[in-house]
Formats: structure tokens, sequence, C-alpha cells
């Protein structure tokens, strides 16, 4: 009994010295590539999306309760990338869409037109905050909110890649 | 279209079909398809990729073929935990059941090559594989009497390259079409299925949500669809601290950590032992660990994280009769002509026959 009493300890302090190790920002840090038909192709990590402008979107999740994300609108996002947005968005830029991608190899898309102010008042952000905190490691650090949208299956979660592509 | 016949090999086989490979398949699979355009597939190159898929020259002691690891009566494994190459070394991972590739956009168990192309080239030169660098490979074919007249017919000329051996591989892969289970049949409309299997396939499709009673695997989260396959990659709690770490290893990140391909479950009735460790024998020791043996960890798949069919439960708590009603579904995926098919046996059997009749003569 004694025996497994130290190996439990061991196997906690073990598992603490691992989470102090994951808290040093030697770690590799997860970012979102945005590509495709851009003009400049970027690749954000979480302090490059902290220095733009931060909205909010509510949405009600799983557990029935109103939660509060906040992150950066990601039309906001493809204009840095030079994505033909505003008065670009015309003709057969029309055409093009958005594939987001998550670390799971999911993917969803967005109709380009689905993400300008100009076509819709329905805000699609790239959240990094939930309820004033960073998002659960299941869910981050990166993840699609889309406002008022009835099913959660394009909130997608572990964003890795945005890609702007034609539809052929 | 048409049937060249090869002079000088024509004595055991009487001509090689040629002209655009048509892939058959229901309108329920899709057209997204994965062929690089410069690729496209062929009879013939489906002919020469099957040749070379059964070709043992390609392996450092002339002893191993792909279809050592990859066995069409086994959906294209080999049944073993892991798989001895040509250095009597054990592979790090479970060979994976080849089917319905044209479909397949990432490859291997944490989805490290784009195309069957980048995929072959792996096995054929890895040391504890079949451990022969591709230019000896081309060089080894180039000297019988027939490879090159195939090349010739396929790619335009007899130049025998690494790049070409790859390609044809590729073509003959993307023909392992299943699509004739009785899943496949139940959606056509042409298969009833028992009580049993139909109880099978709603604990596989429902996620559990013990607050409304309805109990489920949760296992279409990421083996559902038609093909049984969404090509997704996840911790499935097998260990908190994996042996192998999976996709970390290409991206460094630790929310990879412990993460592979969720397979798809065609046939996989045929394809044990299961996970890219091969530790299951059963299917029963595979439906027992989602059930009751998840292990937790930062980077568990939060499909999996807190799934239960008790209310406040911490696995899912699957019944007895509820696992082996999830095994009557998932054999219901076993497909028994697509192992049977002739046009993905070895090619070579059927040639030394023709060989034996000859000289008979």
């Amino acid at each position: 009994m004694k025996k497994l009493l130290t190996v439990i300890l061991l196997t906690i302090s073990g598992l603490s010295r691992f989470t102090a190790t994951n808290a040093q920002s030697t770690e590799k840090q997860a970012t979102v590539k945005v590509s495709g038909e851009v003009i400049t192709p970027l690749e954000i990590k979480l302090t490059d999306l902290q220095q733009f402008p931060q909205t909010e979107v509510v949405r009600k999740e799983r557990d029935g309760k109103d939660h509060t994300y906040s992150g950066v609108i990601l039309a906001t996002i493809l204009q840095k990338a030079g994505v033909t947005l505003g008065k670009d968005l015309r003709g057969e830029n029309l055409t093009k869409y958005v594939k987001v991608e998550a670390s799971d190899g999911y993917q969803v898309i967005f109709a380009l037109a689905e993400l300008d102010e100009d076509f819709t008042d329905r805000t699609i952000i790239l959240a990094i905050q939930v309820d004033g905190n960073p998002l659960a490691a299941g869910d981050g650090p990166f993840r699609i909110i889309v406002q008022d949208e009835k099913k959660p299956a394009r909130c997608i979660k572990q964003v890795t890649a945005i890609k702007i592509e034609f539809a052929k | 279209m048409g049937v060249v016949l090869l002079s000088g090999w024509s004595y055991w086989f009487s001509g090689v079909e040629t002209g655009p490979y048509q892939f058959v398949y229901p309108a329920n699979f899709g057209n997204r398809i994965n062929i690089p355009p410069d690729n496209p597939t062929t009879k013939q190159g489906v002919y020469l990729g099957r040749m070379l898929f059964y070709e043992k020259m390609l392996s450092l002691t002339n002893t191993i073929s792909c279809s050592g690891c990859h066995q069409q009566a086994k959906a294209f494994t080999d049944g073993m935990t892991l798989s001895k190459g040509v250095d009597d070394v054990l592979s790090s991972r479970n060979a994976m059941s080849l089917t319905n590739l044209l479909w397949t956009r990432k490859f291997f168990w944490d989805g490290r090559a784009a195309s069957l192309e980048e995929q072959a080239v792996f096995p054929l030169t890895n040391p504890h594989e079949m451990g022969q660098m591709l230019d000896v490979s081309a060089h080894k074919l180039s000297e019988t009497n027939e490879y090159p007249a195939l090349f010739k017919l396929v790619f335009g000329d007899d130049k025998i390259t690494p790049d070409r051996v790859a390609k044809a591989l590729a073509q003959f892969e993307r023909t392992l079409i299943s699509c004739n289970s009785k899943y496949d049949q139940y959606l056509k409309d042409t298969y009833k299925p028992t009580q049993e299997e139909l109880n099978g396939m709603a604990l596989f499709m429902n996620g559990p949500d013990p607050e409304k009673g309805i109990r489920g695997g949760n296992c279409a989260h990421c083996h559902g669809g038609v093909k049984n396959y969404m090509e997704l990659f996840h911790n499935n709690g097998l260990d908190s601290i994996p042996k192998d770490v999976g996709i970390e290893a290409l991206t460094g990140l630790s929310s990879d950590k412990g993460r592979f391909k969720a397979p798809t479950l065609r046939n996989i009735a045929l394809t044990a032992p299961y996970m890219h460790d091969g530790r299951f024998k059963t299917l029963n020791e595979v439906v027992d660990h989602y059930s009751d043996h998840i292990e937790e960890s930062a980077s568990l798949s939060s499909f999996i994280r807190g799934e239960s069919n008790d209310k406040g439960g911490k696995s899912l708590n699957l019944r007895p009769q509820e696992k082996k009603e999830l095994i009557a579904f998932l054999n219901m995926l076993t497909d028994s002509t697509f192992i049977a098919d002739p046009r993905f046996s070895d090619p070579h059997l059927s040639t030394s026959l023709n060989k034996t009749k000859n000289t008979s003569k």
C-alpha cells in the first residue's frame, strides 16, 4: 500500500512538472495559416490576434446557456491578407469560398460573401476567448463562432488553417 | 481504347487493355476524389500498378511485395500486430487497410502524405519494410523482359523511374473500391438488417444523451458517412502518456499528442488487430475500450471526453447486449465481394498458372 502511494505521489509530481513545462513559452504555439487567393499569406499567432480590435458574439452552447465569445472578425483578418472583400467582392470574386480547417482534419466552408459586412450583418469571428477566459484546450486556441447559426457545426474548433479558393 | 499485345511477353498473357479507367462507385460516395492531375488513371496504368503491387523485386531481398502487409483476403491488411520487413525488424505501426483510397486525402496513421504517389515511397524504401531505394527498384525492373514494354505502354517510353513506379502503384490502389457491404445494400434498400443490426446501427450513429434517454456509442462522429470514413485525427484515449505520440511528432504541438487517424471501418471485422499499434485483438476489445477504458489526457478528443450513457457518468458504459449489437453492425461493413474481386488479386499467380499450362502443351 505504501509502495502504491509512493507511485501515485511520484506520478503526481511528474505530472506537475509536465504542466510546468507546458506553461513555458518555449513550447511550440499553435498558429492559423491564411493562404490561397490572398496577396499576403499570413501565419497568425495568438499574440497577433490580440493586436486586432476584439468583437464579442454571444452563442448558446450545448449546456443550454449563453456564452460570450470574443475574437477578431474573420473579414478583418482576411483583409489584412489582401482578400477581395468590400468593393472588390464582385464579379468572379463572388465564386470564392473560405475553407477553414481544424487540427483534427475537419473542414467547413463559407462563401466569401457570407463574411462581408456589405452583404450581411451576421458576425463571424475567429474567437480566442469565451466568457473572458482562453478557450478550452479541446476548443482552442482558435475557434470560429458564427452568430445566430442554428447548428454549431461550422463553429469549427482548434482552427489551424484558412484557405481562400475559387470554386472550380 | 483497345488491347495491346506485348511481343516477347505475350506468351503468358494475351494482352493489356488500354484507355481511360472508369471508376465505378455508388453516387452516394460523392465525387470528392483525389487524383493528381499528372497521373490520370488508365487501364494499362492500373494493370502495371497491380503487377508492381505484387512484385517482390521491389524489396531489397526480393522476398516482400506490397501485398506482404496488404493481403486482399484481409481487406489488404496482414493480421499482424506489427509487420516484419526485409531486416526482420517490426514496423512501428499496424499495417493499414487499403480501401476506398480514391477519396483519401491524408495517408498513414498520422496523415503525413497527401497522395498515394507520395505515400508509396515510404514503405518501399523504409529499411524495416521493403528497404530498397527506388532507383535500385527501377533498375531491377528495367533488366526484366516484361516491365520496360509495360512502362512504355503506360508512360509513352520504356524508361523506368522511381516516379513512374509510384504513379503506377497509386493508379492500382485507387481502384480498390469497396461498396458492396450489407451496409451499402441497406442504403440501397436491397438488404433488410436484422433487429440486432438495426439496434447496433442506432448505437453507432447516436451520441449518448441520458437526459433525453438516448443511448449511443457516438461512433459516427468520427466513423460516420456512407464510406465509414471522415478523415479525422483524434486522440482516442488509449494511453494517458502515449509511447507513440502520433501527429505531435510532425507538428510539435502538445494538442496533437497521441493523435492518429480515425480509420475507415470498412471491412473492420477482417482487419484485426486494431489501433495504430495493433494492441486490440478483437472487436470486443475495441468496443470495451471505447465503452469502459478511456484514458484521460490533455489531448484526449473532446468527442470522447465526458460522453456517457449515464447521467454524470465518466464513460460510455454500454451494456453487454449493446456491445453485441454494435459488433453486429460492424459486421455489416464487411464486403465479401471486395476481398474476392479477381481484379485486385495477384496477377503473377494467374500468369504462372498460364506458364505451366503453356509448357505442358
